[in-house]
């Protein structure tokens, strides 16, 4: 565990400290690349609003995702018509780049924060859909007959079975939807916002404050890798039994 | 004994059977175009332990599923004297869940009887038992990636078990293990079935292991494959506990040899 923390902590600070000596001996002007300890310097009050604005966003996102994509994968596992029918309608959707149809949400839904979480479950939803429809049906066939031969209603099979079992898979996705989520709250803060980390993006790099900018930058990616944590964290706990990742 | 002597006093004993319990009359199985069963005939008496004997993917396994009505027939019937009868079913793989405990996972027939009711004090020292008679007591919080693979089969024939079944059907249910943690099971299957501990009188195992048919069961149903076809119905009326060394088994086991051999 120590050694977990403690290598990636090193490298890091190695990398800050190679930047740091770089940009200070070669003198390169600010705008083009900021030294690590100006961008810190960067980190005011204003930053962690808009950072809390953006996960905030994203978060919610990525929860409504999140419940409504495992409710419509066991709704299409246990009607498999309704997978047949609308499973292309999906894939359609998912196909089409968040960034284009975030204007669209902007004009329907406004500024406010509306658009950006409607841009976060657009992204979330599919990776959770897809990998939920796989891990309900996952269960060995030899399982469900184990089921069959316990006399288990559908109802039973789904609950002591299929979604126990889809939790490993279920999780992963939501590690591949967390980080996603940043995105679409910053895509959805780029078309239309007052505020967030997208908008910060927007407004600093339009007036070259290129330290606030990385600023920002890694804001996001703090937020992104926090969001990923956490979900890890809690899936060792709920998914004691399942020891590697799926995908 | 030589071989003459056997065969007259194997087709003296056919006369002598136990009252049927399960009669498979003219039965067929088909998946789509393809026939898995063809006209088979036999009863399983009450409180024999029968093997169905024959090589993998002879169907043999398919004929167990009949039996638990988890396939479907294409003609014939099955039919249980006694409409009360309980069915027990073991598989080849333990099919533990892997997020339940030792003690949850033998409750989980009980879970599903009960609807959405709470398994109460009763059921739970109930699957105690169960676990201490398959030697497990001590287990009883371990989860299944704790559990050795002759530990977790124990676990599932204690969850074979806790529905105090009548008969119980098992599809190799050690074939998945080595030879040596698969003999101490078969001993205790036995023992639990001999013991009256519980209800269980009648066995229905299915193996493609020659001396495992002759040492466990009073009764060998040898099939050919596809589709399953009965050539013969050896009753094997040696002392208990056996072993395939001993000469009376040994012969059975050669004579099976011998006739699995002749393709008949």
């Amino acid at each position: 565990m120590k050694s977990r923390v403690q290598a990636p902590l090193i490298a890091g600070f190695l990398v800050l400290a190679v930047w740091q000596a770089v940009v200070m001996m070669a003198d390169i002007p600010e705008y083009l690349l900021p030294a690590p300890s100006v961008i810190f310097a960067n980190v005011d009050r204003t930053l962690v609003v808009q950072l809390a604005v953006t996960f905030v966003e994203a978060l919610i996102g990525f929860l409504i995702a999140g419940v409504l994509a495992f409710g419509c994968a066991i709704m299409f596992v246990r009607f498999t018509a309704l997978e047949e029918g609308l499973f292309p309608i999906a894939i359609a959707v998912k196909t089409t780049p968040i960034v284009a149809v975030a204007p669209l949400l902007v004009i329907w839904l406004g500024t406010g924060w509306w658009s950006k979480i409607v841009a976060v479950i657009l992204i979330c939803f599919f990776p959770v859909l897809v990998n939920a429809v796989k891990g309900l049906k996952a269960a060995d066939a030899e399982y469900r007959e184990l089921f069959q031969t316990l006399g288990a209603t559908r109802s039973q099979e789904f609950r002591k079975l299929r979604i126990p079992y889809c939790l490993p898979y279920l999780f992963s996705a939501l590690k591949i939807s967390s980080s996603l989520a940043i995105v679409g709250a910053i895509v959805g803060e780029f078309v239309g916002a007052t505020q967030g980390l997208g908008y910060l993006i927007m407004v600093s790099s339009a007036h070259l404050e290129t330290a606030t900018l990385f600023a920002a930058i890694a804001a996001a990616a703090l937020a992104g890798i926090t969001m990923f944590y956490v979900i890890g964290w809690t899936e060792e706990r709920v998914v004691f039994w399942h020891s590697g990742s799926l995908e | 004994m030589n071989a003459i002597t056997l065969a007259t006093r194997l087709e003296a004993t056919t006369l002598s059977r136990p009252e049927p319990l399960v009669s498979i009359e003219n039965l067929q199985v088909r998946f789509d175009d393809v026939v898995a069963i063809e006209n088979l005939n036999f009863t399983v008496g009450r409180g024999e332990f029968v093997s169905l004997l024959g090589p993998s993917g002879c169907g043999k396994s398919t004929l167990l599923k009949a039996i638990a009505r988890l396939v479907p027939l294409a003609s014939g019937k099955i039919v249980l004297r006694d409409p009360n009868l309980r069915v027990g079913f073991m598989f080849q793989k333990p099919l533990l869940l892997p997020w339940r405990t030792t003690l949850d996972n033998v409750l989980l027939p009980v879970e599903i009887q009960l609807g959405g009711n709470v398994v109460d004090p009763t059921d739970q020292s109930r699957a105690r038992r169960m676990l201490n008679m398959v030697q497990l007591g001590d287990f009883i919080d371990a989860y299944p990636h704790q559990l050795s693979g002759g530990m977790q089969q124990r676990v599932a024939l204690a969850r074979a078990l806790i529905g105090n079944p009548d008969v119980l059907l098992l599809d190799e249910p050690f074939g998945a293990l080595d030879e040596f943690t698969r003999d101490v099971l078969n001993e205790e299957l036995i023992r639990i079935w001999q013991s009256g501990d519980t209800r269980l009188h009648t066995i229905i195992m299915v193996t493609h292991s020659i001396p495992e048919a002759v040492t466990m069961s009073d009764r060998v149903i040898v099939l050919t494959g596809r589709p399953a076809r009965l050539i013969e119905d050896i009753d094997v009326h040696c002392s208990r506990p056996r072993t395939p060394e001993e000469s009376e088994p040994g012969l059975i086991i050669k004579r099976i040899r011998a006739m699995v051999r002749g393709g008949r």
